[in-house]
């Protein structure tokens, strides 16, 4: 039998390369984005329209913590510590760099030069968040189950705890050209940072969000998706089949965190405030049960339990108090009748297949 | 006999001690290329923990174990595997949310290159190399006869099947000496039979050395070139077929042992009477 090495030199090129299957997915992605943007004033208010780029940034956190924790069975409780420091690195690359550049911060005539800073920001929350995931990732990974939920829980806390030892913002330009470095980090301390121009329209969140769902999902079904899936399924067996245990898991750690980061970066670019409450548990579990409902290791299932789990208290919300004990009793009957999730490790279109192949139609 | 072939697997004089437990000591074993070795002895003999000293999964407290030349031991059991040596679970150890076909396809992980920025971008160096895994997991699985089952999810195959597929994917690593913890376990004897005749043509078509643990007496007789005895951790005998059942201290230890206990002990008798039935064979 041919080595892989051998057989992978013998796939021939026709094979090799198919551009709709390596490019529809991209353009697939500023469809929707464009689709999202243009589509949803004509049907909704102001108000839904704003709820629906916060669920778009919950789409992303959810599906990208669903790497960590769903596709590679490591029980992450620090995914908000990630976002915030997204959030935080973004909306100061904003913020401190419109001061910087043009002297004032969310004026018309700088938007655009403004949206290329949400951009940098974008990147560099990534990085940061990133960066963090690897630096917690290292030593922690090593840990097991109940271990590792409490180091990464600890994460967030110490997060939160740093931003909040912050000094008070520079809000004049004076200010941030005298020491740009220190500016860059005054993130307010307690009260949280104000002022970040709200440049992340619905074409920008979904536009990330419809990217972060195919880096997911083609991550998930690759060598590497594999990787991370066994060591989910049996870390002994993974191990002797020559996956490196550490390095996948601190990969999926780093991966996880960098789009945290991005949709942290994101969020703050929405017209709501990043406080350092935002790297606490309470938003960790909002997405931990995002991910738990829609399926450990389902993208889609992440997908559509992040459009559920934020839209479901929006519906609620003429009920007043009722709606908290609603939204628990709701996640107990589904905790009960599916406790795989809404969907398993599966995809929403896998079980569609399945149906279809049980009623004896062509595959 | 008559020429020596090279040895490939060498182990000398590895051990480990449980809390006092000797579960394994002294052990040296040497598998030449190509060959078919057994390692048998009673239940609790140390047989599954010299399968983990091999592969790393504990660290050996004595002596070493080399590969064709390379050291293992001190290595990390993934280390292990991609200089060569793979393995099977004789409490089955299968991806089970898995299906049968990533199963296999996992198993030729270590032989391939893993960049982010390929997978993401499906570079034609990434789908070329998919393309190939899944090749090789189809051709893999056709060999065992379970390419049927490739869409399956790995836990809902019947129990047969998923030690062929831990074969399978162990066979995937392309090893150069595998290692194959109690295969028959839970087969009917028909699938015994196949499985005899599966071992040998594996042999012949990967090129790999075999070391095997197996209870079924008449298989191993059958099938290896040579066996080595363990019990209570030590090796009580090494030889041909022939010469270790005939040996009295494998005899004493297998029937010794059912005298020990009583004669109501199952798993022991069968060993008595399977060693006693390759005897008269
Ligand atoms: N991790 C461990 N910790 C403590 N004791 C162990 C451990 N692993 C194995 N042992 C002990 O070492 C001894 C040898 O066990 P081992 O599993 O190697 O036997 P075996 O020859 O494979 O037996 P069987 O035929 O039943 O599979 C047993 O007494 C077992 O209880
Ligand atoms: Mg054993």
């Amino acid at each position: 039998m041919k080595t892989l090495a051998q057989h992978t030199k013998d796939v021939p090129a026709s094979r090799a390369f198919r551009p709709a299957v390596v490019f529809l997915p991209w353009v697939a992605c500023v469809a929707v984005a464009f689709a999202v943007q243009l589509v949803a004033p004509a049907l909704f208010d102001d108000y839904w329209v704003n709820v629906l780029r916060r669920v778009g940034v919950f789409v992303i956190a959810a599906v990208s913590l669903n790497i960590v924790n769903g596709i590679t069975g490591q029980f992450s409780m620090g995914h908000a510590g990630f976002m915030a420091i997204g959030s935080y690195i973004g909306a100061s690359t904003t913020y401190t760099g419109s001061l910087l550049l043009h002297g004032s911060v969310g004026d018309d005539s700088f938007a655009v030069q403004g949206t290329m800073l949400m951009l940098g920001g974008l990147v560099a929350g990534a990085c940061a968040a990133a960066g963090a995931g690897y630096l917690v990732g290292l030593p922690s990974l090593r840990l097991r189950g109940d271990y590792l939920a409490i180091v990464t829980l600890g994460f967030g806390e110490i997060i939160r705890v740093l931003l909040e030892l912050t000094s008070k913002q520079v809000d004049t330009a004076d200010g941030a050209r005298a020491n740009p470095f220190a500016a860059f980090f005054s993130f307010n301390g307690p009260t949280g940072f104000f002022g970040t121009p709200a440049y992340a329209s619905n074409f920008w969140i979904w536009l990330f969000v419809a990217i972060t769902c195919v880096v997911a999902y083609r991550l998930k079904r690759s060598s590497s998706g594999r990787a991370f899936l066994s060591i989910r399924e049996d870390e002994i067996a993974a191990r002797a089949m020559g996956i490196d245990l550490t390095k996948y898991k601190v990969r999926a750690f780093v991966l996880a965190a960098a789009f945290g980061g991005v949709a942290g970066a994101l969020f703050s670019h929405t017209g709501v405030n990043p406080s350092p409450t935002d790297a606490g548990f309470q938003r960790s579990f909002d997405i931990i049960i995002m991910v738990v409902l829609g399926g450990l290791g389902s993208i889609s299932g992440s997908v559509l339990a992040a459009i559920l789990l934020v839209l479901l208290p929006e519906m609620l919300r003429g009920l007043q108090e009722y709606r908290l004990v609603l939204y628990a009793v709701l996640l107990i009957v589904m905790m009960l009748v599916r406790p795989q999730g809404l969907f398993g490790v599966k995809e929403v279109w896998d079980l569609w297949g399945a149906k279809r192949k049980a009623r004896g139609g062509t595959p | 006999m008559s020429t020596a072939p090279a040895t490939l697997l060498e182990a000398s004089d590895i051990g480990i001690t449980f809390g006092g437990l000797k579960a394994v000591q002294g052990l040296s074993l040497r598998v030449p290329t190509g060959a078919l070795h057994g390692l048998i002895g009673p239940n609790g003999a140390g047989k599954t923990t010299a399968f983990n000293l091999l592969t790393g999964v504990y660290q050996t407290q004595t002596g070493s174990v080399t590969l064709a030349g390379t050291t293992l031991s001190g290595k990390r059991p993934h280390e292990i595997a991609l200089a060569g040596l793979s393995r099977t679970f004789q409490n089955i150890r299968l991806f089970g949310e898995l299906s049968v076909l990533d199963n296999v396809m996992l198993g030729s992980h270590l032989r391939g290159t893993h960049r982010l920025i390929r997978t993401v971008f499906r570079t034609p160096a990434f789908v070329r190399q998919e393309e190939a895994m899944r090749e090789r997991a189809l051709e893999l699985l056709g060999i065992f006869g379970l390419q049927g089952l490739a869409a399956e999810q790995a836990k809902s195959l019947p129990y047969g099947d998923q030690r062929r597929l831990e074969i399978c994917r162990a066979l995937a690593t392309e090893p150069k000496v595998l290692l194959l913890d109690e295969p028959a376990a839970g087969m009917n004897p028909s699938e015994k039979k196949s499985l005899a005749s599966t071992i040998r043509s594996i042999r012949e078509r990967f090129g790999v050395a075999i070391l095997l643990i197996e209870h079924d007496m008449g298989l191993v007789m059958d099938i290896c070139e040579h066996i080595t005895v363990l019990d209570h951790g030590q090796v009580i005998s090494a030889g041909t077929p022939r010469f270790v059942q005939d040996d009295p201290k494998v005899i004493e230890a297998y029937l010794g042992v059912v005298e020990e206990e009583g004669t109501g002990n199952g798993e022991r008798g069968t060993g008595k009477a399977s060693l006693g039935k390759a005897s008269a064979g």
